[in-house]
């Protein structure tokens, strides 16, 4: 099979790195390697119908910090260049309108191709849009990494745990905001944690998605739409960040056995992001970078997972995950 | 409702089993029983037990109890409680708290309150506070949630609260 890396930023860097150390596994799993024949960046692309070698595109981006040698104007001018199966999509989140992430999917499933991404934009803004557009074309589509990155919960719910209803989920999505708030357990204030996780690279530049609890709402409205059948979009979650979490506030928790984290919840009824009280050994305290969901089922009572929310093996391991789910539907292990 | 009972039973076999027997007929759901062998008055051995019951079949339980000829020493109901912690951040002050704890009593009822400021800020005007409550059912919590949302919102007041 044939694949499109679309963003070759640290995720889809890593990706190709996965993808060529798993060769071995394509091959004796299908008897056939996934190839990367197509990748494109913000600013090039390149190509090669009988597969590119990986090693080559990661150090073509590092030396020059270009993926291809070739420059586009429309993303649809490079995708057009090759033909393709499966559509990695790992471009940058954008809740504005979906960004590039959005046409690129668009385009994919338009041209009867299947999609992984971890591209939570598109998804959040217009779920329904894209499942019916993939359903018409008969297109297959997974999204295991837009959810907590390395810990598995999408595929789990609805693979796992099928035929049971799932009552609530409620989780840790956002492992810079938990970053944060597990630094000001220990007196830091804010902005100086805040700071911290700029350095450390968990945070980017501009915070304001993750801080304010719009990353995580876009992850809340995915898991609606997902696990729980909603219609839901990025306006109809019920959002508050952490910023205005104090240190008082954070002490005044600590004396009183409590920690603060930032917790989406999807139901049935209930969208929200906001941060929360914790009891300290419940499993939502988690400190540091951990995503963490408790799901709420009917029969098996509560689930708890946990992983890694992002890095550039950890989201590829997600993607991996969905490259064999559809390799497995289109091939057959 | 959940009943704690301290019974002495005959030191006789199926005594034990007789003074759960009674529970299942009045259709109670039995929580806990301990045997307590170390207590042992005028032949009789202590049985403590806790089950759920509902509150009409209770002297029909009594009555089952007596004419198996077992001594209830102790009957006592215990209430399920349900617990909410919130933290209020912002411009706080306990004339405000007061006025919100005023509003919740209003619309629904609590079994216990508990009031909290940060030390740091106590002697400025404005807290950041815990208030802890207890409320006899669950539905009281989802309206006080309700309350301080609202509250909150039209405030400007950031409320945290609990899992």
């Amino acid at each position: 099979m044939k694949a499109f890396i679309c963003g070759f930023g640290t995720i889809g860097q890593g990706i190709a790195q996965v993808i060529a150390e798993k060769e071995d596994y394509f091959q004796e799993r299908y008897g056939q390697p996934l190839l990367i024949v197509g990748a494109m960046d913000s600013k090039s692309y390149c190509f090669d119908k009988k597969g590119m070698d990986a090693a080559e595109l990661l150090e073509n981006k590092k030396t020059t910090g270009r993926v291809g040698d070739r420059t586009y104007t429309k993303p649809e001018d490079a995708l057009d260049s090759v033909d393709f199966d499966i559509l990695i999509e790992v471009t940058p989140t954008d809740v504005e309108d979906g960004g590039v992430g959005m046409d690129n999917i668009m385009y994919a499933l338009n041209h009867k191709k299947d999609v992984v991404t971890v591209n939570k934009g598109p998804l959040a803004l217009k779920y329904r849009e894209i499942m019916d557009l993939a359903e018409e074309n008969g297109c297959l589509i997974r999204f295991e990494g837009t959810v907590g990155g390395a810990m598995p919960i999408i595929n789990l719910c609805k693979s796992d745990l099928a035929g049971q209803k799932i009552k609530s989920i409620r989780g840790i999505f956002n492992g810079t905001c938990n970053y944060i708030l597990s630094k000001m357990d220990n007196g830091q204030p804010f902005e100086q944690a805040l700071k911290e996780a700029q350095q450390q690279g968990y945070a980017e530049s501009d915070p304001t998605s993750d801080v304010e609890g719009y990353d995580s709402a876009c992850k809340v409205v995915i898991l609606a739409n997902s696990i729980f059948g909603r219609n839901a979009t990025f306006d109809d979650v019920d959002i508050t960040g952490i910023t205005s979490i104090n240190a008082d506030a954070v002490a005044l928790a600590k004396t009183n056995g409590m920690v603060i984290r930032l917790i989406g919840e999807v139901s049935a009824t209930k969208l929200e992001v906001a941060p929360r009280l914790i009891p300290k050994g419940h499993p939502l305290s988690l400190p540091g970078t951990l995503n963490t969901a408790e799901i709420i089922t009917e029969y098996a009572g509560p689930i708890t997972v946990s992983g890694k929310g992002a890095g550039r093996l950890e989201t590829a391991s997600a993607i991996m995950s969905d490259l064999v789910a559809i390799m497995d539907k289109r091939i057959g292990e | 409702m959940i009943v704690n009972a301290e019974l002495f039973v005959n030191d006789l076999p199926g005594q034990l089993i007789g003074s759960l027997e009674p529970i299942s007929l009045v259709d109670g759901n039995i929580l806990g029983v301990v045997h307590n062998r170390d207590k042992i008055i005028d032949h009789r051995i202590c049985v403590n037990l806790t089950f759920e019951v509902d509150e009409r079949h209770l002297e029909e339980l009594k009555d089952l109890w007596e004419r198996k000829d077992i001594i209830i020493s102790n009957l006592g109901s215990v209430h399920e409680t349900f617990t909410m912690d919130y933290i209020l951040i912002g411009d706080v002050n306990a004339q405000y708290i007061e006025g919100l704890l005023k509003k919740i009593n209003e619309a629904t009822t609590l079994d216990e309150v508990n009031v909290r400021y940060s030390s740091k800020s106590i002697k400025t005007a404005s807290h950041t506070s815990l208030i802890s409550v207890k409320a006899r059912y669950e539905d009281n919590l989802d309206k006080i949630d309700a309350i301080l949302r609202r509250e909150c919102k039209r405030a400007n007041v950031t409320y945290v609260r609990g899992v």
